[in-house]
């Protein structure tokens, strides 16, 4: 059986598969991707702070995207995380972070549904305790424990179940910026 | 001189297994050195997607940061797919690709090399993963890029020893193996390469290379090799042709023309074009074509052959790995319909898809080629008894596994789509998820027999000096 030459020449083969995967890659990747990039813009969107910044490099460091989307649909079922998507929401974000796996809710407008930076500070310190039935790792390691609060601490209100007795659980500096990152996800107001 | 255990064996335990004869002995020994380092990446990747799967319904098991979830999750993945099934098809794949043009290896020190270079990267990915150190969650290319261009190069060195043999081979035709081999070798640099490069994934750019990358690196890089290794070995244990050479050839071509089309269906419903979503969706239907094309001519090269299957221990690997082939794509074409993806997407039922193709497909091909080749080479069998208890373990913990993560994943649908708080899908999902971590207990346990296996059919120092016959010797 003869399949045009190609089954007895490995050179037509390679050449063959190469040339069509990388026409393909161009088509449905490089391409599209090139013409998304050039026509986000973010309405009415402020780049973030060096704060929140440091904050977004936390929050990629623990890999919350694996569990956490930011990406609304237009279904019903994701009303309770703000407006759907658009592609200028993601004009300033490398990488965008849409995710595929919502274990823990959308996020992104989390900072319009909860403004509180304590309750964002206890639940990263102790998830189950604002939330009892939350899966979500603690993320301790970005608070200290000491024995008294010193000037310019801020000091985490936990549950006194939560902390050691007589101690007092201070957010460390990468805690906070989480915590400012977290609050600065706020969709951008946009006309329909 | 006693032949004793020095001498290859000419009859198997195993009746489908007849001892290669004059098999360059360079070449078995690089083979076996990629699978058992990817049993040693299996067994660390496997135990760390365990730990994963624990903190899901135990949450302060382990409460370190270089344990958390959003930090063994990539490195669980990336351990799996690079470490244990890349691994070990390329090193089946070498030898695939030395045996069907009949010559040896082109060169054994080059791809010695280059699995030590895909060492260096998957040690270097598993460490920086757990400090924390990747390119946040954009999956399976979360690794710093010094790594990916060590893997890359890796994967070229390994694409250029496998070119190179096939181009010496002493028979006119190329084997429908190595369209399938040279194939994977050919599409996984430039997926990788385009997926790394940073010119066109500003914003939603980044997403729409994401889809095609996460996608492709599945279909045209481990189905590519798997299916590569199954068109060589499942002919050679049954001992008959390929039940259609042109059905394996239609599979080469309509997986490469349809496959890269459909990445964009991780991304249904969102602000990624909505022709290239509506394309996936299209030709997620048409994989179809390549898939049963593939599995359904494997499995009849089995069609009379089931007194084989039974009395070998390497062919039920194959069987159920094809059988795993066709029904989880097939899942994964429904999955890619809009009003699936309504129920299913963001759902854990995509974890349940990804390891019954994975594992189910790759995994169980990846066993059945080892157990079918690698006594052949070496002289040396596993206890047959032993490869039962890895085949029934990894079966029973696959399927628990799958099952438990699916109904996880449709009962967290139905919970969001019925409008109730998001923590009542957590509530809802969380039983299946003990449920899941036994599955897993069940497969991780599956993986030690399976190194234990390995280590029983591993290469003697000394190869025996004279070339047996390449015919099972009848005892007088």
């Amino acid at each position: 059986m003869s399949f045009g030459g190609l089954h007895t020449d490995h050179r037509a083969i390679v050449a063959a598969a190469i040339i069509v995967f990388f026409v393909l890659t161009l088509v449905m990747a490089v391409l599209p991707a090139l013409r998304e990039q050039a026509f986000s813009t973010r309405a009415g969107a402020t780049p973030r702070g060096n704060e929140e910044e440091r904050g977004r490099q936390v929050y990629l460091r623990e890999g919350c995207g694996f569990c956490h989307t930011q990406f609304v649909r237009d279904l019903p079922m994701d009303r309770p995380y703000g407006r759907p998507s658009r592609p200028g929401d993601y004009a300033l974000e490398d990488p965008p972070m849409l995710g595929t796996q919502r274990t823990g809710p959308d996020l992104s407008d989390v900072g319009t549904r909860q403004s509180s930076e304590t309750w964002h500070l206890i639940h990263l310190y102790d998830p189950r305790a604002v939330v009892p039935q939350s899966v979500m790792p603690a993320y301790r390691w970005y608070f200290v424990v000491k024995d008294q609060a010193g000037p310019g601490d801020v000091v985490v209100p936990v549950p006194a179940d939560s902390a050691p007795r007589g101690k007092v659980i201070v957010a460390g500096p990468d805690g906070k910026e989480l915590v400012r990152y977290l609050l600065s996800l706020k969709q951008a107001k946009v006309s329909p | 001189m006693t032949m004793g255990r020095s001498a290859i064996r000419t009859r198997m335990r195993d009746p489908g297994l007849v001892a290669a004869p004059s098999v360059d002995p360079a070449t078995v020994r690089v083979m076996f050195e990629y699978v058992a380092w990817a049993t040693f990446w299996l067994l660390v990747g496997t135990i760390i997607g365990l730990i994963a799967s624990i903190k899901l319904h135990w949450p302060e098991f382990m409460p370190f940061a270089w344990l958390s979830f959003g930090r063994v999750r990539p490195a669980h993945t990336n351990l799996v797919l690079f470490g244990w099934s890349s691994l070990v098809l390329v090193g089946l794949s070498l030898y695939v690709v030395s045996r069907t043009s009949r010559v040896p290896l082109w060169s054994p020190r080059l791809a010695r090399l280059a699995l030590w270079l895909w060492n260096l990267a998957l040690l270097g990915g598993l460490l920086t993963l757990l400090a924390g150190v990747n390119r946040g969650p954009q999956e399976y290319r979360e690794w710093v890029w010094p790594l990916a261009v060590i893997l890359a190069a890796a994967v070229v060195i390994d694409g250029y020893v496998a070119y190179r043999t096939v181009a010496a081979r002493t028979l006119p035709e190329v084997y429908v193996s190595n369209w399938y081999i040279l194939g994977g070798f050919c599409y996984l640099p430039i997926l990788y390469v385009a997926s790394y490069l940073p010119f066109y994934q500003a914003g939603l750019g980044n997403t729409v290379v994401q889809g095609y990358y996460m996608h492709n690196v599945m279909g045209m890089w481990f189905t590519q090799l798997a299916l590569g290794v199954s068109y060589y070995a499942i002919p050679r244990l049954l001992g008959r042709p390929v039940y259609s050479y042109a059905l394996g050839v239609l599979g080469f071509w309509t997986n490469l023309l349809f496959y890269p089309l459909i990445g964009a269906h991780h991304f249904i419903f969102s602000p990624v074009p909505w022709w290239l979503q509506s394309t996936a969706i299209l030709f997620s239907v048409g994989m179809m074509v390549p898939v049963w094309a593939g599995t359904g001519n494997l499995l009849l090269t089995f069609k009379g052959g089931g007194g084989a299957v039974r009395r070998s221990y390497a062919l039920p690997f194959f069987v159920t790995g094809l059988i795993g082939y066709g029904l989880a794509s097939t899942q994964g074409t429904i999955e890619a319909f809009r009003t699936a993806n309504i129920y299913w997407h963001f759902t854990n039922f995509t974890v349940g898809h990804s390891h019954a193709t994975m594992y189910g497909f790759i995994a169980f091909i990846a066993w059945g080629a080892v157990y079918g080749l690698v006594p052949r080479l070496t002289g040396r069998e596993p206890n047959p008894l032993a490869v039962g208890i890895h085949f029934w373990l990894a079966l029973v913990g696959i399927l628990t596994y799958v099952i438990s993560i699916s109904v996880a994943g449709v009962l967290q649908g139905f919970a969001w789509v019925a409008g109730q708080s998001f923590i009542a899908s957590v509530i809802a999902a969380e039983p299946m998820w003990l449920w899941r971590t036994i599955g897993g207990l069940l497969m991780v346990s599956s993986h030690v027999v399976f190194a234990a296996n390995v280590w029983a059919m591993r290469p003697q120092r000394v190869i025996a000096p004279t070339p047996t016959p390449d015919v099972v010797r009848i005892p007088a």
